[in-house]
């Protein structure tokens, strides 16, 4: 190589190195603050599964998973997240099989003291983290999942459950930087009926939401159930207790807790389908079909004309056979 | 040409079915379910039975693509919600794997050296 071209590469290297690092440097205070100063905590009786080749994924959900309580073994967890053909696990796949566990996956805010409550809560927080770097000049990224232990508030260190690590320290500064470059995502795996350190109630919602749509009606239950304890009269909360109820089979139950909504918010259409349904699996059809004729009229959503013209023409057909 | 077409549905039917089989809702028919009322803003509120169906077939042909055994598929789709499926339905190789793979695309060693050194990275520590 001569000298020349030398020379000239560098002077293309360098600006690009200034960016990159200025790129790097901030991390916005919002981030990095904590809710104390100079305290320590840390999990010491976190399990530990020292990942295999790619296998951060598995590893680091079967222990926050273990740590609350599941049975989950690593061999099931590569079998429920890991993909061969990408190498690694993708994130919504995480929240699936914790689901499938019957475990609540709640993703937290992406800040450090998000992390302490949750680890004062007693629960370890699953991160992902980009330890390498994407730039423009090259992409270095290093996607790994690790789950954070303990936060060393005096010495500024965070402590992982890391790769074959059992417990990897790292600088706050450095922990920071490459959670950024993972989107601040974390997450936390709640037993059914707990509830995150700091529940943001569209957030907590969806997820149970989640748990509902991935066939664990029971736990679904018991979180919409807390949900109403943290958040009373909630209408969505009941409204996803009474859905819990009605696919269990316990319809009186479930018609109890819709006809409490409907009292309230008469114009509750969604909540009038599910009602008319609870009464035909009780074997009142007349009165299921009473409460659609009344969803129809409240009704001004076309996609749902569709949805209660369906629940109609089941419910006229259930009761044809019975008759 | 058109018994093409017949068979390339039948196809996709038994496949469809096939997802089906495994499917983890088993509730009356018809009820609305509280993702109606949580998903509001999203597309995943409004999905028809059918086309949650079709996401679950696609995604489950791409899990396959990518080397998951055909008898772990079905339990792997029933833990994702309807957003996920929309969100990973035809994209699944556009989303972050976590795997500790290194891309080493356009290596310059000492730029990421600097960058270790400064503590920006954490790549070089091994697991």
């Amino acid at each position: 190589m001569s000298g020349a071209n030398r020379v000239n590469r560098w002077s293309r290297l360098l600006p690009a190195l200034f960016v990159v690092l200025a790129g790097c440097a901030s991390i916005p205070p919002s981030v990095s603050e904590l809710p104390v100063a100079g305290q320590a905590i840390e999990l010491e009786d976190t399990p530990f599964y020292p990942q295999e080749r790619y296998q951060c994924g598995p590893a680091a959900l079967t222990t926050v998973l273990v740590q609350s309580g599941a049975t989950a073994t690593l061999e099931d967890m590569v079998d429920k997240v890991y993909l061969p053909g990408r190498q690694g696990s993708l994130q919504v796949e995480l929240l699936a099989a914790t689901r499938t566990e019957g475990r609540l996956p709640y993703v937290i805010d992406g800040s450090l003291a998000a992390i302490w409550r949750e680890l004062e809560a007693g629960r370890p927080v699953l991160v992902l983290q980009n330890l390498g770097v994407a730039t423009a000049i090259g992409d270095w990224s290093r996607w790994h999942y690790a789950v954070v232990v303990g936060i060393d508030a005096k010495r500024g260190e965070v402590v992982l459950r890391s790769g074959t690590d059992r417990r990897r320290v790292t600088a706050t500064r450095t922990f920071l930087h490459t959670w950024r470059r993972g989107g601040y995502w974390g997450m936390v795996v709640l037993a059914p009926g707990e509830l995150p350190a700091a529940p943001d109630r569209s957030r907590y919602f969806e997820a149970v939401a989640a748990l509902e749509q991935a066939g664990r009606a029971a736990e679904a239950a018991i979180a919409w159930q807390a949900a109403l304890g943290h958040w009373p009269g909630d209408s969505v909360a009941l409204f996803g207790l009474a859905n819990s109820r009605l696919v269990l089979g316990d319809y009186p139950a479930a018609e109890e807790a819709y006809r409490e909504l409907l009292e309230r918010e008469p114009g509750m259409v969604v909540a009038r389908n599910n009602l008319a349904l609870a009464l035909a699996e009780q074997g009142q059809y007349d009165a299921a079909l009473q409460e659609i004729d009344i969803a129809l009229a409240a009704n001004q959503d076309a996609a749902l004309e569709r949805e209660l013209g369906d629940t109609a023409a089941t419910i006229r057909r259930r009761k044809q056979a019975a008759d | 040409m058109g018994l093409l077409k017949a068979r390339g549905a039948l196809l996709r039917l038994v496949s469809v079915s096939i997802i089906c089989m495994g499917f983890a809702q088993v509730a009356p028919a018809g009820i609305i379910g509280t993702a109606h009322l949580v998903d509001k803003e999203s597309r995943a509120a409004s999905l028809s039975r059918i086309e949650v169906l079709l996401a679950r077939e696609d995604v489950g042909r791409q899990l396959e693509a990518f080397g998951v055994d055909r008898a772990l598929v079905v339990e792997r789709l029933n833990g994702l919600s309807h957003a996920e499926l929309l969100e990973l339905e035809g994209q699944l190789d556009s989303q972050v794997a976590g795997g500790d793979i290194i891309a080493l695309i356009g290596a310059v060693f000492v730029v990421l050296l600097i960058l270790e050194l400064v503590g920006v990275t954490d790549i070089f520590k091994s697991f």
